[in-house]
């Protein structure tokens, strides 16, 4: 190739800047700001409630007051007579144009129980808050004021609120066909408990009761469907974490393809997986769009955000260990009450709390038998960290009342009982194959940095001034990234790297991000490979016209194989760059390195061209340059998770998790006496997640499931009243930790890298909540001991503390 | 959206606001800073025809009076937490204010006259202004009339105002010498108080306790007085006087409220505890200003 | 039943502006709807997590409290008009250097109730700090970084 003849076509191209500044950087693994702070600080992000479409109506919905009962006559006369009500909606009206929900994954289909959701409650109710009628006007008070003019008339049936309760052979019949409360049942791990115990030189047993507590997310959820009849087309908006699967959901409810259906996921103000798919008034809007032939809007209210929850179980567990305290079997029997039948992902999570037992511990003999039982409550909605959460709390019970029972300190009795470095990767006795960790680099750094030893005898200083000092470990293992077959729950994902011509760098990503950093994230990544900064990256998400397709963002997925997925792109994108810039540069391939916005050789950073011209190039030249390579710069690549396993092994067991996070946290509590408030005085944490990113990133998700954890622990929960309605409808009742709640908190890392994801890292999503939660569990148990009462039932709310203390003194006053 | 429709009025004097309530008072809702009331008509759970805006109704002034000093009903807690009237002659109140949670917005936004027509259990001005022994000043179409504040509590959300009155004014009396103290107990700070105590103790200077007024909100449906001018005596911070006056909070204690926050049983296990913290801080208090002001005390 | 349109003028970020509002709006509604300010959130719409504050008249509310027909005349700043000609104001900058928001939906509440508390104490320590964010509710932070954000405005103050 006539070389002189290339330098002289690309060298008539406008070139403001030829030397290359002498600083490369490199950006993964560095504290990168937001790359798009920018339009957040100045109030420039668009999130769904921020759309408004020309000649857009409002939807109302009016929901059930009962918990159980069958809808006998609904009257929308008055509601309709109203001047600026557009159309009124029951349920066996919606039914005429739209069908069942599909479920996110169908219990049914694994051998449970599953029912026909739809958008609005056909003929029977089995929630306080179920919808029921909608109604849209021009103006969202017009709907609420309209929707209060619907009289709807119920026969009552008899509801049922406890889980255990609708277990009984009489109880009342949710879904009758079933013949059973129970929606899903199933054990993991071999019976072989009682056997172990026998020989065991000890046996312990315990119960922990886990309230219902809600994600909450600061944005509510918010749709806005917009019929086209003309076009044949919806144009759907809305607060969902998996455009492409709602994209599937909407089809099938509504009885359209996939193609008709356009679905953009706006900036996410937070998810908490409340916002994965499944929801009613997903489908509602758009029923409601086709019925008025406007655009159709519904914001959530608070108080029906608050309907939502989940993570409400029994636990009853039994321990047989050693002198040593190491523990020889465990059983857990778990009872999750799920509430009403939904369409979305709320049941999984006490599943995956099942098959994520016993956490990061050695222990081969581990029986969980759980049943996941259906009761007249709102349905369990997704919700961080999915249920892994609850197995985290009974074993750090468990490995604290060992330690109390031995008299060992909990911090050896972990040790004992960790799995080893040597014995990764390692195989539950649930079938999970963990990737990789140290558990006990975990506890040596945190013991060390927190200044263990000193605490403790500050806490025997304190006690002996009457002060109630308590200091909790809590140790987590998050099972990540998960495949589930038969959903849209995929270890996988695509993403799109373009250079345009002018050479500008966009990435689109299946993955979606619920308001953290994994664009910023996956810029950075894809910055590196360009050798642009994050900034220059435009990162587009959540719409599916314009996206490849990708589950969105669940299970801590988004960089681990939204990343990976963009560093394939990128790096294709980058080695067509380098290839044209060769030629330009008339040097060798593998001299040519891409950094700052320049194509450069290594090894003399003078010779650079700008990144626009060899993208120009690319595109205008490629006979002259590189007549082996095709233009456009462009590459779409899925990254797919390679320890996937879901062929039943020799145990009939999957393993459906890929990336295993991991930190061991340590809580200091005061526990006022007189009124049983639970001050946090220090936390701190060793987290592992592999290789991180961006720490920034990873800190912040970390920081936000410690809280969301404190809260779980001590204020958090769903109340209702004896009828089924919520009582904790609004965040004067429902309470979330504010700033001066929680102390200042403490992280230190540990990068065990993950074997198997391309990048080296885990999944960093979900982290935080379970072993800040359990951590202040064992931390007030602590407190307490020399009361010797035992918490067992959560949140650890003042009134509850006071009462076990009071408890607790009386009983020893009676005795001595 | 606010689903029903009302007319609005923004008067420029109380009695304006009678005057406009007169026609109809029973559909009329006043609205001070609008933390209580708006929410209220947002949730469509209150639905006046009429909403008579107080805020330019010159009711935001504090004075002082030869005898008292003169809250205006509209003050929000940041005009209480500015003014050094209250911080000189009234500082209990300003204790009370700076423990209000929701955010300096709350504080610019909250009214102290809104927060007593509110009349809520929970709820911190009450009490306060009952062991402030505060009057109301009420107008109406009759004209002007005080009731003692304690008296204003009818019960949870109800008050002694006729439909068609305005709270113009809280008046407090005019004392000196006394230390202030107020604790509140409430889970987080996202929580209502679930009890609170606001007390004034007076010490003389053989270090006795020559006056005491102690008012507890939370506890009961309304402020509870709590007599303790026979308990504190000679030795007022001695542990166990100061056990006997907790006491004393929870034998007055006959109705303990229970709410979503607390039962009635718990009310009643930390009713001495609260009691008993404030007491301490205004005792305290009472001895540093004794210290302070050379037997002066404020 | 729908209700007829008043005219509500405010200042708003430093301009006169006049729109039609619905009476039976929320402040915060009326200036996301009618004046096209969606910096302004709503997260719940009974004062208790603070999305929606913005400054009126120089001091910071949470405009769901108020109803729209009472700002009339009001001089109203909100997110949008935090930035002076383009530039990010300190404590902009210092959300953004400190990772102090992560969804960004609490974050226009917060930068005002940041900005309050900087300009009436100078020397807030952190506990100051997270009392004065206390009436904002964040769900994904953990607080942490606004903390850290404030902190490091108050310290690069002149004393």
């Amino acid at each position: 190739m006539p070389l002189s003849t290339n330098r002289a076509l690309w060298s008539i191209m406008t070139i403001d800047q030829v030397t290359a500044p002498a600083e490369s950087s490199d950006y993964v693994g560095a504290r990168v700001r937001k790359h798009n702070g920018a339009a957040y600080l100045t109030g420039r992000v668009t999130y769904s409630a921020d759309i408004s479409l020309p000649n857009m109506a409002h939807a109302a919905i009016v929901r059930s007051p009962l918990a159980h009962a069958r809808i006998v006559k609904i009257d929308t006369t008055v509601a309709l007579a109203q001047p600026s009500v557009l159309a009124v909606l029951s349920g066996a009206d919606a039914a005429k144009t739209s069908g069942p929900i599909p479920y996110l994954l169908d219990p049914a289909g694994l051998g449970g129980h599953s029912a026909d959701v739809r958008c609005l409650a056909v003929d029977k109710v089995t929630y306080v808050g179920q919808p029921v009628v909608a109604v849209v006007a021009s103006t969202p008070a017009d709907a609420a004021a309209a929707a209060r003019l619907i009289e709807v008339d119920y026969d009552e049936l008899t509801p049922i609120f406890d889980a255990e309760a609708a277990m009984a052979e009489d109880a009342p019949l949710i879904y009758p066909d079933w013949h059973t409360n129970v929606m899903f049942a199933g054990t993991f791990g071999d019976d072989t408990f009682e056997e172990t115990a026998r020989s065991a030189p000890h046996l312990l047993h315990g119960e922990l009761r886990i309230q219902r507590t809600t994600p909450s997310p600061m944005e509510t959820r918010t749709y806005l469907a917009d019929w086209n009849e003309r076009a044949q087309q919806l144009n759907w908006y809305g607060t969902t974490q998996n455009p492409h699967p709602q994209r599937w959901v909407l089809a099938t409810a509504l009885g359209l393809t996939e193609r008709q259906i356009h679905v953009v996921a706006p900036s996410a103000g937070g998810a908490f997986g409340l916002k994965m798919h499944g929801h009613p008034e997903e489908v509602l809007v758009s029923v409601l769009s086709q019925i008025v032939q406007r655009p159709v809007k519904w914001v959530e209210s608070r108080s029906e955000c608050l309907l939502a929850g989940g993570r409400e179980q029994v636990h009853r567990f039994a321990v047989a260990y050693g002198d040593d305290g190491r523990v020889h079997a465990l059983r857990d029997q778990m009872i999750a009450d799920h509430g009403a039948v939904a369409a979305g992902a709320g049941w999984g999570m006490s599943f995956v709390a099942a098959n994520s037992f016993p956490s990061g511990y050695d222990i081969q003999q581990c029986r969980v038998e759980y049943s996941i039982v259906v009761t007249n409550k709102p349905p369990s909605v997704g919700m961080k960290p999915f249920g892994k959460d609850a197995p985290v709390l009974v074993l750090e019970r468990v490995m604290d009342l060992v330690a109390e029972a031995t008299g060992l300190d909990p911090g050896v009795v972990r040790a004992r009982n960790w799995i080893r470095e040597d014995q990764f990767p390692y195989t539950t006795s649930a079938g999970l194959v963990i990737d990789s960790g140290n558990y006990h680099g975990l506890l040596t750094q945190a013991l060390d940095r927190f200044g263990y030893q000193r605490r403790r005898d500050e806490q025997q200083v304190a006690r002996s001034e009457g002060r109630c000092i308590g200091i909790g470990l809590g140790f987590e293992m998050l099972p990540e990234i998960a495949d589930i077959p038969g959903s849209f729950v995929t270890a996988y994902d695509s993403a799109t790297v373009r250079v345009d011509p002018s050479g500008q760098v966009t990435a689109l990503t299946g993955v979606t991000s619920p308001g953290g950093g994994n664009d910023t994230a996956i810029a950075q990544i894809v910055a590196d490979r360009i050798g642009v900064a994050p900034s220059d990256v435009a990162v587009v998400q959540g719409d599916t016209a314009l996206c490849p397709y990708g589950t969105g963002n669940l299970s801590s997925r988004g960089i681990v194989v939204g990343g990976g997925a963009a560093a394939l792109a990128a790096d294709d994108v980058a080695l067509k760059l380098r290839t044209i810039a060769a030629a330009m540069l008339e040097a060798d391939l593998a001299r040519v390195e891409l950094r700052d916005g320049f194509a450069r050789i290594t090894t003399d950073h003078e010779r650079a061209i700008p990144l626009a011209a060899v993208a120009h190039g690319a595109y205008t030249l490629g006979y002259i340059l590189a007549a082996e390579m095709d233009a456009p710069l462009e590459s779409t690549r899925v990254y797919k998770m390679p320890n996937v396993q879901q062929v039943p092994d020799a145990k009939g067991r999957l393993s459906t998790y890929t990336t295993f996070s991991n930190a061991l946290h340590v809580c200091v509590v005061d526990v006022d006496t007189e009124t049983g408030r639970v001050d946090i005085l220090d936390h701190f944490c060793v987290h592992d997640c592999g290789t991180m990113i961006n720490p920034l990133f990873v800190e912040g998700q970390l920081q936000g499931g410690v809280v969301m954890g404190i809260g779980a622990a001590l204020s958090e929960e769903i109340r209702y009243d004896d009828r089924g309605a919520i009582r904790t409808d609004a965040f004067k009742r429902y309470l979330m930790p504010r700033a001066i709640d929680i102390p200042h908190l403490r992280i230190g890392h540990q990068v065990t890298r993950s074997p198997f994801s391309s990048l080296g890292a885990k999944g960093a999503g979900e982290s935080g909540f379970a072993a800040a939660q359990a951590s202040i569990v064992n931390a007030v148990n602590d407190a307490l001991r020399p009361f010797k009462v035992g918490l067992n039932v959560l949140p650890l709310t003042p009134p509850r503390v006071l009462a076990a203390i009071r408890e607790a003194t009386r009983t020893a006053g009676a005795v001595g | 959206m606010i689903p029903s429709t009302f007319a609005y009025e923004m008067p420029h004097s109380a009695g304006e606001a009678v005057d406009l309530m007169r026609a109809d008072p029973l559909r009329a809702r006043l609205l001070s800073g609008g933390t209580w009331v708006v929410p209220e008509m947002n949730r469509g759970e209150s639905r006046p025809g009429l909403v008579v805006d107080l805020r330019r109704a010159g009711l935001s002034e504090i004075r002082a009076e030869a005898d008292r000093i003169v809250v205006g009903a509209t003050c929000t807690y940041a005009t209480i937490l500015k003014s050094t009237i209250v911080a000189r002659q009234v500082p209990l109140l300003a204790l009370m204010a700076r423990a209000v949670t929701g955010g300096q917005q709350i504080h610019n936004q909250g009214t102290i006259g809104g927060s007593v027509c509110a009349a809520l259990p929970h709820s911190d001005a009450p009490a306060a202004v009952t062991a402030l022994a505060a009057r109301a000043v009420i107008a109406g179409a009759d004209g002007e009339r005080r009731i003692a504040a304690s008296a204003m509590f009818a019960g949870p959300g109800q008050t002694a105002l006729e439909p068609g009155e305005v709270l113009t004014a809280l008046e407090f009396p005019a004392r000196t010498g006394f230390g202030h103290g107020y604790y509140k107990l409430k889970g987080f700070e996202g929580s209502w108080p679930i009890a609170t105590a606001a007390a004034m103790v007076a010490i003389d200077s053989d270090g006795r306790c020559s006056a005491v007024a102690l008012a507890m909100g939370g506890v009961a449906a309304t402020p509870m007085s709590v007599d303790l001018t026979d308990v504190l005596g000679d030795r007022p911070d001695d542990d166990e006087v100061l056990a006997r006056a907790g006491q004393r909070a929870a034998e007055t204690l006959d109705a303990p409220w229970s709410d979503i926050f607390a039962s009635d049983d718990y009310r009643a296990a930390v009713a001495p505890t609260v009691a008993r913290r404030a007491l301490k801080r205004a005792i305290d208090d009472a001895r540093r200003a004794t210290a302070s002001h050379d037997g002066g005390p404020r | 039943m729908t209700a007829q349109q008043a005219k509500l003028t405010i200042i708003l970020n430093g301009a006169h502006r006049s729109a039609e509002v619905d009476p039976r709006m929320l402040l915060a509604e009326a200036l996301r709807e009618s004046f096209g300010v969606t910096g302004v959130k709503t997260g719940c719409a009974t004062g208790d997590c603070g999305a929606c504050t913005i400054a009126v008249d120089g001091s910071i509310v949470k405009s769901c409290l108020l109803l729209a027909a009472g700002a009339d005349g009001a001089d109203i700043t909100t997110i949008e008009g935090l930035a002076q000609a383009g530039e990010l104001s300190e404590i902009q900058q210092a959300f953004w250097s400190e990772y102090a928001f992560q969804c960004g939906f609490c974050l226009s509440g917060m930068l005002f109730a940041a900005r309050d508390l900087i300009s009436r104490n100078v020397a807030a320590g952190d506990e100051d700090i997270r009392k004065a964010i206390s009436g904002n509710l964040c769900r994904c932070t953990g607080y942490e970084n606004i903390v850290s954000a404030i902190r490091k405005v108050i310290e690069a103050q002149p004393s």
